[in-house]
This record gives C-alpha cells, structure tokens and sequence, in this order.
C-alpha cells in the first residue's frame, strides 16, 4: 500500500503494510498525536481512520513545546 | 459513527469524555458558542468596549480575533490589534505577515511595535550580551509593558490575549506548586488592576483546551504562524505541561476539573488579600508600579550596563 504524507511541509512517497491506520503511522514518525491535527486528502481526520492506497496524509503540528 | 449533533459522516473530532463526535460545522460554531457563552458569563466585554487583540499570528491569538470579529460584525465592539516584534531573527517575522494580512482582511487598526523602537534592544541582543538572565524573562515583562502602553495610546478598554486552558492549568499548578499564592490569585479570565493605568486584561479562550483551538484554526482554515520559538527552553512550566498532558491521556477532563476547583479557591483567596498597597508610576517611564522603577525599567538599566563591560 503506497500513500504519500506531508510532513513538516516535506513530501515523500510511503510504502506500508495494508489496513496502517493513522494512530499506527504517528507513532512510526514519533509524532504525538496530542500535538497534531491530521489531514486525510484535505478533510481532518481521527486516528483510527485507515490510510488507503493513493491517500494524502498531512501532518499538521499544532503544539511545539516550551 | 457519524457526527452526534448532525448526523454527517464526516467526524474530525472526538471528545472522549463525553462521547460527543463532531463534523467539523458542528464543532467550529459550538467553539464560538462556547466562547461568547464565557464572555458573558465571566463579564469579559460589555457593549462599547475597545477591544485589542495581543495578535501574535499564532494559533491562538487568531481563533480569538476570529471570534471577535463575530462582536464588531455585529456592531457590540470595536475591535483593534497590536504584534510585539520581541526581535527575534528567522522566527517573528512570519508571524507579523500573518497578523498584518488578518487585521487587512478584517479592516481593523493594527499596530506593530517592537522592543528596539520602545527599549532600545532587541531580544536577540539582549540574548547576546554576557550571562543574561531566561529570553522568557525579558520577553514576558517588555511584552507587558509595551501591550499595556499600546492599549491605552490606541484608546482600548480591554486587552484580549488568547491564553487556552493549557496555558490556565499549567499557570494553576505552577504557581501552587511554587507555592506562588500571589500570583495564583491573580490567574482567571479576567484582571482587575490596582491602576487606572493598567488596562483590564482578559483571557476568553481560557476554557477551550490547547488540542481543540489547533482544531479549529486547521478546521476554518485560518492562516497561522505554527512554529517554535528558538529560545522556548526547557521551563518549569513546560515540565508541568508535559504533566498535564500525559495525565490528560487516561484522564480527560483534568484540565476542567483543575479550573473548575481553582475557580472555588479563588474565592477564598480573595478574601485573603489584605494587602492595601498603593500603586505609584515609575519616575522613569511613567507606567504603574509598586516600586520606584517598574521591572521593564529595572532591567533596561541593567542591560546598560552588561552593554558597557
Ligand atoms: S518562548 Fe520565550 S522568548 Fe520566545 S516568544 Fe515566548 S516568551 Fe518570548
Ligand atoms: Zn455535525
Ligand atoms: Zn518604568
């Protein structure tokens, strides 16, 4: 399954297992889910929304610490 | 598991605590409820008020002024902004474009004022000289200062900052914490200054979690500045953040419990203020203060003097 995640304004092309849901992808990029607000093909999403083959996910970090 | 106001199938948040799944319509207009539900409720603006936004371009300060703007549009308030420039290289500079295009959009007075103009020095060289006391320090009392005179020259009858509910509970336990009772009694939605000088301060997204004011400026759409100060370091306040947080995970609702149980100490606290100081002005700026030299005063003169050794 390939998608692509836009991340800190960076683009890449992701290859990953079936069924990968968004809460399983936050914690392969160490990103608390606490601190983002996710994008799935433009429309908000909650973690437990399954990322499909050809999805646009976009990691939008809301809370920076300190 | 549609969304529990409406029905739609677009849910994009969830409130664990009490079931409720909203679509992204539902959640932004019950945000503006609840936000001008607090602001009658804690007596925040009154018809006729000056408001001016401390507009930072950050997530918060935008959600406020969006939601303000629903009061000017409605004839209640005037509504106006002022943008600290503290002087920090690779960081402000996107902020103050965002705060300006917002204050354009909505046709509102906006000011940008910076600590070079007003002291003399900008954070980053105040940074540079020898063994400087925390960039927060000085940041926090120079911001002060130059919000407070900006509200009173741009003629404002209260001062909006967009503090959230994280920001409230970290002050809260902080505060009790250090065992700071002075400044736990002065924490709460709205100031009540000892001058006349100081214009009254109040904080209407003090009730709306951290997480939920991101939701919402992602959700509408909102330009904002989302990045990191360079001199954010690691505080005592952002150890007690990452506290809260963590707990907030298995326990939801203890940024609201914290509040709701400080709201009944506060009363008591009042009470206890027995302290009848009076507030003079500062012989060298003029602004209130207890003291012969306000703090902003203080550390002017000795940043002078760490420039001349
Ligand atoms: S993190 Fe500290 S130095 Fe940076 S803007 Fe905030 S108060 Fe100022
Ligand atoms: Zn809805
Ligand atoms: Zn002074």
């Amino acid at each position: 399954m390939k998608f692509t995640l836009i991340n800190n304004k960076k683009t890449e092309q992701l290859s990953f297992k079936n069924n990968l849901t968004i809460k399983e992808l936050l914690d392969q990029i160490e990103k608390p889910l606490e601190t983002v607000v996710i994008k799935k093909n433009g429309q908000i999403v909650l973690e437990d929304e399954i990322i499909q083959e050809g999805d646009t996910i976009e990691v939008i970090q809301i809370i920076y610490g300190g | 598991m549609n969304c529990t106001k409406c029905g739609k199938k677009e849910v994009m948040m969830e409130r664990k605590h009490s079931g409720q799944r909203l679509c992204p319509e539902c959640f932004i207009s019950g945000i503006q409820k609840k936000v001008l539900k607090d602001i009658r409720k804690y007596g925040l603006i009154e018809k006729g008020d000056n408001v001016m936004v401390a507009l930072s371009g950050g997530k918060d300060s935008v959600m406020l002024l969006d939601i303000l703007s629903s009061l000017q549009n409605r004839g209640i308030i005037d509504l106006m902004a002022v943008t600290i420039d503290e002087g920090i290289q690779g960081y402000r500079q996107d902020g103050i474009k965002i705060a300006e295009n917002h204050a354009r959009r909505l046709g509102i007075e906006h000011r940008v004022v910076s600590f070079k103009e007003y002291f003399n020095i900008s954070l980053d060289e105040i940074m540079a000289l020898p063994f400087p006391r925390g960039a927060c320090t000085y940041c926090g009392v120079f911001r002060r200062w130059l919000i407070n005179r900006t509200a009173r020259e741009m003629g404002a009858t209260k001062i909006a900052t967009g503090h959230n509910l994280d920001d409230e509970t970290q002050s809260i336990m902080m505060n009790y914490l250090e065992g700071n009772i002075e400044n736990l009694r002065r924490i709460g939605p709205r100031s009540h200054p000892k001058s006349d000088k100081f214009i009254v301060k109040i904080k209407p997204l003090g009730e709306i979690p951290e997480r939920e004011v991101g939701l919402y400026v992602v959700a509408k759409g909102l330009e904002v500045h989302f990045a990191g100060c360079p001199y954010s370091q690691e505080s005592f306040r952002a150890e007690i953040g990452e506290i809260i947080k963590n707990l907030s995970k298995n326990h939801p609702t203890i940024m609201y419990s914290t509040l709701r149980g400080f709201h009944k100490i506060k009363t008591a606290l009042k009470k206890e203020d027995s302290r009848n100081f009076t507030m003079d002005n500062c012989i060298k700026c003029g602004e209130p203060s207890a003291q012969e030299l306000c703090r902003a005063c203080v550390f002017c003169e000795e940043l002078e003097k760490k420039k001349t050794h």
